[in-house]
């Protein structure tokens, strides 16, 4: 008999290895998905506590809903505090408060933890929450031998890194090997193939239609042309010539375009409209950067090849990994911390007090605690005397900065800390940008709109109201009546409410492979996969932007996203001239 | 087939010694077209008396690239007070001295304007700058390349083989779709990697290299006159911002003369004079060096801008990153940087010009200083090196502060008196004249870029064509100069390309433009020198590889080279 007791813990959601290796090569639809992301690790204690072993079954509770997962142990969560791998499980239990800033409380969600019986919570279960259907037969691209090619110097579309130095050896339309990519990278190339949506697909009743292209794009304009206010969301796994058409059709549709970046590093921008920017390129890094500073950001799992590139390699004046100091400050110990000479280990939602602390210790000031968000003040004068002296320096930012307790304010002490140490020094502040054109995407918004991300053409011209016009706000207060979401996928990585209202409105979904938003979407429109199918030009973390090249053609039939926005753009345009309306005027 | 002949207007077309004559022009498939050439009934547009010009053309303005996008992203404020939405087929605007793309093309193409220069980009991110530039509506377009801090570059220079610098800066120019080679603050950025560069004169010693920003202007101020570019070096000078620079810009505009070659051109470009213009030691004894300037431009094979100064909120953007640290101390708002591997660095900082303010009110003087002692308008351009000194839109003030003393006193009465009683600029009683004005905003420009179709109204010329409503036989322009600037502010009509964009002020037709660069020409032996020498050390350097820095033909929208 299991003792009863339940544990409150505070949950903290992320990035895991399997997660993305799993996603990209099986498609979240997959038993090995659920096997990376059901699960919650927690601390050896708190399993002793709960009276569980290793893969028992708990009940997590919060005041958004309950779900069943499985329990493992794990070294790298501290007493107190659990880990739930991002996705749709934990999904239905985040803290979806997004404190007007656009950004849900990921990474601070109090949770109840119980030990249970029965079956865990099946994805299943989840998407018929949200009333979706599940295809009952998943095709992947036939793959036709043929003669061998190599390419080199190709860019990888996966994470913000951008690394383009792959070689990719095909045969056929088989990618067969993939050189100098990360395990994300060989696993969302070597199965670009897999798990495609290959023909248009309409919802009707209880089962997806295939349609021709012609009627899928008829139905999305005619979806999107009747709606008050839609919502345009994605934007970040995509190349900047789809982007830019995509301010457009908001433009006309009056409606609301956002990216993700709002749930990723919005919170970095934020902080940049207030106080500015500290950058530089990677390769100023590598070559210079004798301190380097990881701030709630794993890399190991979602940028696998920053480590060798810029902080293990040789630059002009360093020689190598020994002349760097790797620093990781860190709820957990993740990863990424095992690779670094220090792991300070930071109390959840506390970075802002420790971050303040720091720019104190900076400039000499006396900090009258013996310790800071459970960090002891030796440390800290020790932390702030480092940096000083060192001659170039580097702090990564992640997601454990821009999600957790104060957010943007976070981001803009940092950057503070960044400017106050170039008194002394050259101090610079790099985000970890995720998605491959997250970068690309924050700036195709900028020059054709002036903000970053969240941009309202309600009233004709762009307005950026952080926690108004932001998409996970508008979906939980039920404002958008119409979607097009577009190479993302919110109903995987948006809180519950959220999600609750996208299945409740036509939602257009283009994407070269099966979402779980493909899933509750109205119409689907299938596109090729940038990298391979699709070219255009992505920004690098960095800023850097490259040219992406396709070496495949798209099936057929299938058309690359910028294509199918302009087709889309232009029946909006009829659909508007036939009811009388110009462009640019909205509703009365 | 568009075919347009414009009557009834004051033609003024300097580079053909045409003065406010009143004439027909005709206009064809694009370029301008001898009467006879027209079917037998044209369209015509009735200039109404006012003056037809080529179209505007501005040789320095940051208007694409990732300054510019970071300056949008620190500025949400910019959007007060200056939405416009989309309609009528158009574009929605936004931003005051960081406008999107769209109220840029749109604004230029308002005044009359239809070529812009970007004016500064680092190679590794010109690729952004092209992205925008392919967005931005109507004008035609080109950038300079930043080079000075180059360390592929400063390794040429060190090696003082002369061919290969020429074809290094060949290669770049091409691998990056540049227009011309710009320097900036000539080596600083190069020293602020390392934490210094902080008001370095020409002489300084760079770290590691240990040549000097004079080795660099004179390095590629000789291999760009040899290889014969269309645009000379285009600098911004050491010290910057500095009370007392203006000897640094003295000294560096007589370098122009050790390596002129007597092309049709100048050979060097100053710009934004008016930030290295300062008399005094500090900023209490801030005066004005403009009168020494202007001589000084006038004696050598050299031109300058103006970087006038606007008064009212702005926001600043250099490639000058030491000194965009130091104006970051004295403004104490928002800063942003960034460090560009083995090339450059930037800096950026809003920044507010005060009509009350001392320091604001000599800069204000020596801009318009500059262009009034400057005898020859060959020499001297407009511009407030947009945004640093303030947006472009105000360009049609700055004409007519130029071409009205009235104008200049009604101006002076608000401003910080003190510095006004220590300027020289009350005492000049110079008004340029409106064929002087047209000269410095078309003709003259058209000939510092090399562009042979662009600037003037002779048959085969690119048809950029603006008609303001400005009769100069009714008005005086150095007395009525509130009907000059409303008159240049808003075009009774641009042509582009031999098109209708605007009439009466309003941008009726969107039509994108043309991207210019060059692809100078050199020795295949020392290029094939240079392409070895970057296999081996790009990925040395660089964080990307080579093949990835080379921006094709096809990623800009419609490119053409000028040779």
């Amino acid at each position: 008999m299991i003792a009863k007791q339940t544990l409150s813990l505070l949950l903290n959601t992320g990035r895991t290895i399997k997660q993305g290796i799993s996603m990209e090569a099986e498609g979240k639809l997959s038993e090995a998905y659920a096997d990376a992301v059901a699960r919650i690790e927690l601390n050896e204690d708190d399993m002793k506590a709960l009276g569980i072993t290793d893969g028992s079954l708990v009940e997590v509770i919060s005041k958004e809903g309950s779900i069943k997962i499985r329990a493992f142990r794990s070294k790298e969560v501290k007493r107190g505090h659990a880990y739930v791998p991002m996705g749709p499980w934990a999904n239905m239990i985040v803290d979806p408060q997004t404190m007007s800033l656009g950004m849900p409380n990921y990474k601070y969600t109090i949770i109840n933890v119980r030990p249970s019986e029965g079956k865990p919570t099946s994805l299943i279960e989840i998407l018929a929450h949200y009333n979706a259907i599940i295809p009952t037969e998943i095709e992947d691209i036939e793959l036709r031998g043929g003669s061998q090619k190599v390419y080199e110097y190709m860019v990888c579309p996966f994470c913000g890194e951008l690394c383009d130095h792959l070689k990719l050896e095909v045969v056929g339309n088989e990618i067969k090997k993939v050189i100098g990519g990360c395990a994300n990278s060989v696993s969302k190339l070597r199965n670009y193939h897999k798990h495609r949506i290959l023909r248009p697909l309409i919802r009707e009743g209880g089962h997806f239609r295939e349609v021709s292209l012609e009627e899928a794009l008829r139905r999305a304009a005619r979806i999107l042309s009747s709606a008050k206010y839609p919502l345009l969301f994605g934007w970040s796994s995509t190349v900047n010539e789809a982007i830019r058409v995509g301010v457009e059709l908001a433009e006309i549709l009056r409606g609301v375009i956002d990216n993700t970046s709002v749930v990723c590093h919005g919170p970095t921008a934020l902080g940049a409209q207030d106080v500015g920017t500290a950058r530089s390129t990677l390769g100023i890094i590598r070559h210079k950067a004798d301190y380097i500073v990881i701030w709630g950001s794993n890399p190991s799992a979602s940028h696998q090849n920053h480590f060798s590139l810029w902080i293990f390699s040789r630059g002009k004046w360093i020689k190598g990994r020994k002349n760097r100091k790797v620093v990781v400050i860190d709820v957990r110990e993740t990863p990424a911390a095992r690779l670094a000479d220090e792991l300070v280990r930071v109390e959840p939602g506390k970075d802002y007090e420790l971050i303040t602390a720091l720019r104190m210790a900076v400039r000499d000031l006396d900090i009258e605690l013996p310790s800071v968000a459970g960090v002891p003040t030796e440390t800290i004068y020790r932390l702030a005397d480092e940096m000083k002296s060192a001659k170039y320096g580097v702090i990564f930012e992640g997601m454990g900065i821009t999600m957790t307790g104060a957010k943007h304010r976070n981001v803009e002490e940092l950057i503070k800390l960044a400017h106050d140490l170039n008194e002394w020094t050259r101090f610079v502040l790099i985000p970890m940008r995720g998605h491959y054109n997250v970068t690309g995407s924050d700036n195709v918004f900028l020059w054709t709109t002036g903000y970053p991300f969240g941009i309202d053409f309600s009233r004709g011209y762009p307005r950026m109201v952080p926690g108004v016009t932001t998409a996970p706000d508008l979906l939980m207060r039920g404002e958008v009546d119409a979607a097009l979401i577009i190479s993302s996928d919110p109903v995987a990585h948006f809180p519950k409410r959220a999600v609750e209202h996208l299945s409740k409105i036509p939602v257009i979904t283009i994407d070269p492979k099966w979402s779980l938003t493909a899933t509750i979407s109205d119409v689907i429109i299938p596109s090729g996969i940038v990298g391979v199918e699709c070219g255009g030009t992505a920004y690098r973390l960095d800023d850097v932007p490259l040219r992406i090249k396709s070496i495949l053609p798209p099936p057929p039939g299938v058309l690359c996203d910028d294509e199918i926005l302009r087709r889309l753009l232009e029946m909006v345009k009829e659909y508007r001239n036939e009811g009388g309306r110009k462009r640019g005027e909205g509703y009365s | 087939m568009t075919e347009f002949l414009i009557k009834n207007g004051h033609v003024y077309d300097p580079a053909n010694g045409i003065f406010g004559d009143l004439m027909e022009i005709a206009v064809k498939d694009g370029i301008i077209v001898n009467p006879s050439e027209l079917s037998p009934n044209p369209k015509v547009i009735d200039a109404g008396g006012g003056i037809v010009a080529p179209g505007g053309i501005d040789i320095h303005s940051h208007i694409a690239g990732p300054k510019v996008n970071t300056g949008r992203l620190i500025k949400p404020e910019d959007h007060i007070g200056t939405c416009k939405p989309a309609s009528n087929g158009l574009r929605s605007q936004v931003g005051r001295s960081v406008p999107n793309v769209f109220k840029i093309g749109y604004g230029y193409a308002i005044m009359g304007y239809t070529t812009v220069a970007e004016a500064a980009s680092p190679p590794l991110e010109a690729r952004h700058t092209h992205e925008e530039m392919n967005d931005i509506p109507i004008i035609d377009k080109l950038t300079y390349i930043i080079a000075d801090s180059n360390w592929l570059l400063l390794d040429y220079l060190v090696d003082g083989r002369g061919d290969l610098i020429e074809a290094y800066v060949a290669w770049l120019l091409r691998a990056t779709k540049g227009y011309g080679i710009k320097i900036v603050d000539p080596g600083a950025d190069w020293a602020w990697l390392h934490g210094k560069g902080m008001g370095i004169d020409i002489d300084y010693e760079l770290p590691e290299y240990g040549i000097s920003p004079k080795d660099i202007l004179l390095g590629l101020g000789e291999a760009v006159e040899h290889l014969k570019l269309p645009h000379p070096i285009h600098v911004h000078c050491n010290r910057l911002g500095y009370p007392g620079n203006y000897e640094t810009t003295l000294k560096t505009i007589e370098l122009s003369n050790k390596y002129s070659k007597g092309l049709e051109r100048p050979a060097m470009h100053v710009t934004h004079t008016q930030f290295t213009g300062y008399k005094g030691d500090s900023w209490i004894t801030l005066g004005s060096g403009g009168e020494d300037i202007a001589k000084e431009v006038e004696r050598t094979d050299s031109s300058v801008d103006l970087g006038q100064l606007v008064f009212g909120p702005t926001i600043t953007m250099t490639a000058d990153a030491p000194f965009e640290f130091v104006l970051y101390h004295l403004e104490r708002g928002k800063w942003s940087f960034a460090d560009i591997e083995a090339e450059t660095s930037a800096g950026i900082v809003p920044y507010v010009y005060r009509k009350r303010n001392y320091v604001n009110t000599v800069q204000w003087c020596i801009g318009l200083e500059v262009a009034l002692l400057v005898r020859d308008p060959w020499k001297v351009y407009i511009t407030t090196d947009h945004p640093n000194a303030g947006p472009f839109t105000k360009y049609p003030e700055i004409m007519a502060l130029l071409m009205s003393k009235k104008m200049r006193e009604d101006f002076m009465k608000d401003l910080n008196q003190v510095a006004l009683g220590r300027a020289s600029l009350p005492s000049i009683s110079r008004e340029l004249s409106l064929e002087e004005i047209m000269i410095m905003m078309r003709a003259s420009p058209a000939r510092l870029l090399g562009m042979k179709f662009k600037g003037h109204l002779g048959e085969g010329a690119q048809a950029d064509i603006a008609i303001y409503d400005l009769n100069p036989e009714k008005v005086d322009v150095h007395h009525d100069y509130e009907e000059v600037i409303k008159a240049f502010s808003r075009a009774k009509y641009t042509l582009k390309d031999g098109e209708i964009v605007v009439k009466d002020g309003e941008i009726v037709r969107e039509l994108y433009g043309t991207t210019f660069y060059t692809d100078p020409k050199v020795p295949e032996d020392s290029i094939r020198e240079v392409e070895k020498g970057l296999k081996e050390k790009f990925p040395k350097y660089y964080s990307i590889s080579l093949s990835n820095y080379v921006i094709g033909e096809d990623e800009l929208r419609k490119g053409r080279v000028v040779s």
